[in-house]
């Protein structure tokens, strides 16, 4: 009985509680990139860089408010500074979309038009966060590390194994959760949001009823600067903040936005955690778990792992390889691909 | 005059001309129908009233204000509804926000319009949490129809609303149409079963490449031997 | 009149690009001015590879990354000697490992067809073929990997290569490449353009995992150096009796002489390549095929309807495309001399090669080449040409100002910032390129 008990610790301190976090910063990406796409109708490869000028810019912020000794106790700084964040974030984006793509909505440019635009925006915004805060990693965790430590729980529990959860993970999961709950009550329940599903849905029924595009576009970056600011954080807070990573994380975003099913704000963060899960259950070694789990006799030797931990953010695109062929519109029936 | 009135229209989209010199009208309480074989502008003509398209020359009128200048969305707010051919709800929307996307416009109280269209097509009311891409051909229209007057529009146009329905589903469309107009609402619509709509039409028009070829009652047009035996099918 | 016109702008353009790399010569060095060349040349190889498919067909490929790198591995698979005791060692194993993979691929393929009539069962008993078979598949080789991995580590660690003179990888890299790509198109070409490009992104980040990972093929990080070259080596230059007597006549340094040359070796090698894909590139688009293959690219409903097979035409594309830019890995690995797999980024892998087709014209493979040109030559001097700016406008500063050094520090990353400028001006106010399309 132990012994089970033993092998699920593993589980969820290795399996559940990494992914759930991930799963949640992947989740509030795939948002973002399934608004955009939604109401923009293009792939925005820029979007990973927002996140990270987000994160840029709550990090400048935490540095002013440490150094003027201004702090949350157990909770990391960063979450005073991401509001501000927000706002930064927020501003360059209807920036960029009426010094750049809104030209392109005149137009009526081609989606990937707008994609390879969005390239254009994904190498400037690359450049100006390296430009401002450098290329090198930055850490700007403080408070409390844990709210869960191993040896805590191995001494509330007697077990052998320990679960820990970071400050974080449990920051992260919360935020996102509530984040999430909120952009799809404005978008089901107030006149604005459903203004903005109906333009998602049929263009032209929405401007014969008297929705303004511009409005609706103009609200849709705001969401998603919004999403990428926290998302951003959030991310550079579990994991340390480095400019370089973005642009790797813009993959698994892409891909769980699309096995969700593109346009669907549902399904991108189902799919973010079907990536964070998948990521974590297939490189993860299970030695230890089926030592707990099997008799003595059978105990495994080698280190029982599907693939190695180097192929984890790869493993996302192999997902979406496969969604694409066998599923297109994603599991949870976005638009046709 | 009559209530709407599109005069003497000439023009298409950009290349040559669609239309040439056509005129529709259509009065309060009354229902307007324009028919004609394939191509022969019935729909440029509705979207030419609607402002969906730029006219060279005439114009269109409503209660006598010149609305030729407007945009669409400009002529929602002068008391127009629109109902396209196709792609005329909001699938992925349930059916009672189909209805409050109409209204968009409005700003004041809107549950009574609503409450209106489901005495009108009870079926809705029924349904109201449904999405309305997960509704069938008949009660799709219903919808478009609904969510159009929903603005309270003082002129309803349809473009070919019994297309790829039923004949059944057609003729019970075709009486809530009737019940429409008698609320003092000017129906103009464009069939394709042309029988049939002229049957409940108080005005009919048969436009043959973008001109008025003849311009009668409803009935009156279904009594034409000429107008049967070239349009209706003897 | 307007060919006349053109053929003076692409003219013009050819000659600002010649004065930048003179002005650099004498400015910088000789020894700067040839390296840009050399990474031109192969730039432009590259912009001619995805113009094919950009510019022609209008698929967007973002992949080009992977392909580059599938090029640099064949440069170490064909040039490197083979290490006999890795292949003592596991060499056996891997070969009978691929035979299986292989295998069960067949027989995945085969059981998804059989058992088509089945439903639900069909996807069952394709994911037990796949399971099974990868099992089996892991069984045997990985013992095999790990011998081979172990077998004098530092030194080798990989099976190594052919020991075959390194510029026929610059044909079997392009066929390397040709062969995934076909795969890949055979995945993805029946997707929507963005989702073409994120599956291509996708799986060139896959390739490049794997080309990291896979230590017995590419000895991952640990990187494969000093690639046998096919020009002279410096060392050898500057012992030899004709080039010490030129330089004490004309009081040149010899070391800068010396790798001067080999720099000119190389360049006169790629200008080839380069003129000889150019030429079949022309032809190709002023064939019958090129006109066929802008009618899909500009309406493709109406090309299928009169009956072309536009995903055939596209598989095409996608291949020779792809070819042309595995070609110019293989050359770029043979230029470095060395592999090294962590250094494939998409930013300058994939996307700085867009901006480059974009900027130059797409669908004009004299603006294409010209954009490789200058886009390489100003993504080397933003550097330079930042640094220059920056002290420029922070002279007013004191020389230990904080903002001043730290943006002194950051002029680096000005390129990437200025990429996107390019990018976004050149699609905003000239969104047919230096050079645009003829339109024939």
């Amino acid at each position: 009985m132990t012994d089970i008990l033993n092998a699920l610790v593993i589980l969820a301190n290795f399996i559940f509680v990494p992914a759930m976090a991930y799963g949640s910063q992947l989740a509030l990406g795939a948002l973002g990139i399934t608004m955009v796409y939604s109401i923009l109708r293009f792939s925005n490869f820029a979007h990973g860089e927002l996140m990270s000028f987000g994160a840029m810019t709550t990090i400048l912020v935490t540095w002013a408010l440490q150094s003027s000794d201004i702090s949350l106790g157990i909770f990391p700084t960063a979450l005073l500074a991401i509001p501000v964040a927000i706002l930064v974030t927020v501003v360059l984006a209807v920036a960029i979309d009426k010094s750049v793509y809104q030209y392109y909505r005149k137009i009526r440019a081609e989606p990937v038009t707008l994609l390879i635009v969005s390239i254009g925006v994904m190498f400037f915004l690359s450049g100006l966060v390296r430009f401002i805060i450098g290329p090198k990693d930055q850490v700007f965790t403080d408070g409390q590390r844990f709210i869960m430590k191993a040896r805590a729980f191995k001494q509330m529990t007697g077990l052998n194994e320990g679960l820990a959860i970071k400050m974080t993970q449990g920051i992260t999961v919360v935020t996102a959760f509530v984040l999430v709950a909120v952009v799809f009550w404005f978008l089901n329940k107030t006149r604005t949001g459903k203004s903005m599903r109906a333009y998602s849905d049929n263009e032209d029924l929405a401007l014969l009823s008297g929705i303004n595009p511009e409005r609706v576009v103009l609200i849709t970056w705001v969401i998603t600067a919004a999403l990428a600011a926290v998302a951003g954080t959030l991310y550079g807070l579990d994991k340390s903040y480095k400019p370089f990573t973005y642009l790797s994380l813009l993959l698994p975003i892409f891909s769980a936005a699309i096995v969700g099913g593109v346009g669907n704000p549902l399904g991108a963060i189902a799919g973010g955690f079907v990536i964070a899960f998948s990521e974590l259950t297939i490189t993860f070694a299970y030695k230890k778990v089926l030592t707990y789990l099997l008799p003595e006799s059978m105990a495994p030797d080698t280190l029982m792992q599907l693939l190695s931990t180097d192929y984890k953010i790869a493993l996302s695109f192999v997902i979406l390889v496969i969604v694409l062929i066998f599923k297109p519109t994603g599991l949870f029936s976005g638009k046709t691909i | 005059m009559s209530f709407l009135l599109g005069a003497n229209m000439t023009g298409g989209y950009g290349g040559a001309d669609i239309l040439h010199d056509c005129t529709i009208g259509v009065e309060k309480g009354e229902i307007a129908v324009v028919v004609g074989p394939n191509g022969a502008g019935k729909s440029t003509a509705m979207k030419a009233i609607f402002g969906m398209l730029n006219l060279r020359q005439g114009q269109v009128t409503i209660d006598g204000d010149d609305i030729t200048n407007l945009k669409p969305e400009e002529r929602v707010l002068k008391g127009m509804g629109f109902v396209p051919q196709t792609n005329n709800v909001f699938t992925s929307m349930s059916v009672e926000e189909n209805l409050e996307m109409g209204a968009f416009i409005r700003r004041d109280d809107i549950s009574q319009t609503m409450e209106q269209v489901f005495e009108l097509f009870p079926i809705l009311k029924e349904k109201r949490k449904q999405p309305a891409g997960e509704l069938s051909g008949g009660q799709r229209q219903q919808v478009a129809v609904g969510r159009a007057l929903m603005t309270q529009p003082k002129v309803l146009m349809l473009d070919e609303p019994t297309a790829g329905v039923s004949p059944i589903v057609m003729d019970e469309l075709f009486d809530r149409i009737i019940e429409v107009a008698r609320t003092g609402i000017a129906i103009l619509m464009v069939e394709q079963n042309a029988k049939q709509a002229l049957n409940i039409a108080d005005k009919g028009y048969v436009l043959v490449q973008g001109e008025n070829r003849y311009t009668d009652t409803g009935a009156a047009l279904i009594a034409n031997p000429d107008v049967r035996r070239a349009f209706l099918g003897g | 009149m307007m060919a006349r016109l053109m053929t003076n702008r692409t003219s013009f353009l050819f000659a600002v690009m010649a004065a930048l790399i003179i002005f650099v010569g004498f400015i910088q060095s000789w020894n700067v001015a040839f390296t840009i060349i050399n990474l031109c040349l192969i730039s432009a190889i590259m912009t001619l590879g995805v113009n094919i498919q950009w510019g022609y067909a209008g698929l967007v490929n973002f992949g080009l990354m992977g392909f580059t790198a599938l090029g640099g591995i064949a440069g170490v698979l064909i040039s490197m000697p083979p290490v006999p005791g890795a292949w003592e060692a596991g060499g056996m194993g891997i070969l009978i490992g691929l035979l299986v993979g292989l295998g069960i691929i067949i027989a995945a393929v085969m059981v998804w067809k059989k058992t088509a009539h089945l439903g639900r069962v069909q996807h069952w008993a394709l994911a037990a073929v796949l399971v099974i078979g990868f099992f089996s598949f892991r069984h045997i080789v990985d013992p095999a990997v790990a011998a081979i991995e172990s077998f004098e580590s530092a030194k080798t660690g990989y099976l190594g290569g052919f020991g075959l003179p390194i510029m026929l990888s610059w044909v079997i890299g392009g066929v390397l490449a040709a062969g995934v790509a076909w795969l890949i198109g055979k995945i993805s070409l029946g997707l929507r353009s963005d989702y073409l490009a994120i599956a291509t992104l996708g799986i060139s980040e896959i390739i490049i995992y794997a080309l990291k990972n896979e230590e017995w093929l590419s000895r991952g990080v640990k990187n494969v150096t000093g690639l046998p070259r096919p020009v002279p080596y410096e060392i050898d230059l500057q012992e030899s009796p004709w080039l010490i007597e030129l330089t004490n006549t004309w009081g040149l340094s010899l070391i800068d002489t010396s790798s001067i040359i080999v720099k000119i070796c190389y360049a006169l090698l790629f200008t080839a390549v380069l003129v000889g894909i150019y030429r079949l590139s022309e032809i190709a688009l002023k064939s019958p095929w090129g006109r066929m293959m802008r009618a899909i690219r500009d309406n493709e409903v109406s090309a299928e309807a009169m009956g072309k097979d536009v995903k055939a035409k596209h598989l095409q594309v996608f291949i020779i495309g792809s070819a042309i830019v595995g070609a110019a890995g293989a050359m770029l690995t043979t230029l470095d001399g060395q592999f090294t797999p962590a250094s494939y980024q998409p930013l300058r892998y994939t996307f700085l090669i867009w901006v480059m087709v974009i900027a130059g014209g797409s669908g004009n493979n004299a603006g294409s080449v010209i954009g490789g040109f200058l886009i390489w030559f100003f993504w080397i001097e933003a550097e330079p040409l930042g640094l220059w700016m920056i002290e420029l406008l922070t002279s007013g500063l004191a020389d230990d100002n904080a903002l001043r050094l730290h943006l002194i520090e950051s002029a680096a990353h000005t390129r990437f910032m200025m990429m996107g400028l390019v990018l976004i001006l050149v699609l905003r106010f000239s969104p047919k390129g230096l050079i645009p399309e003829v339109k024939r």
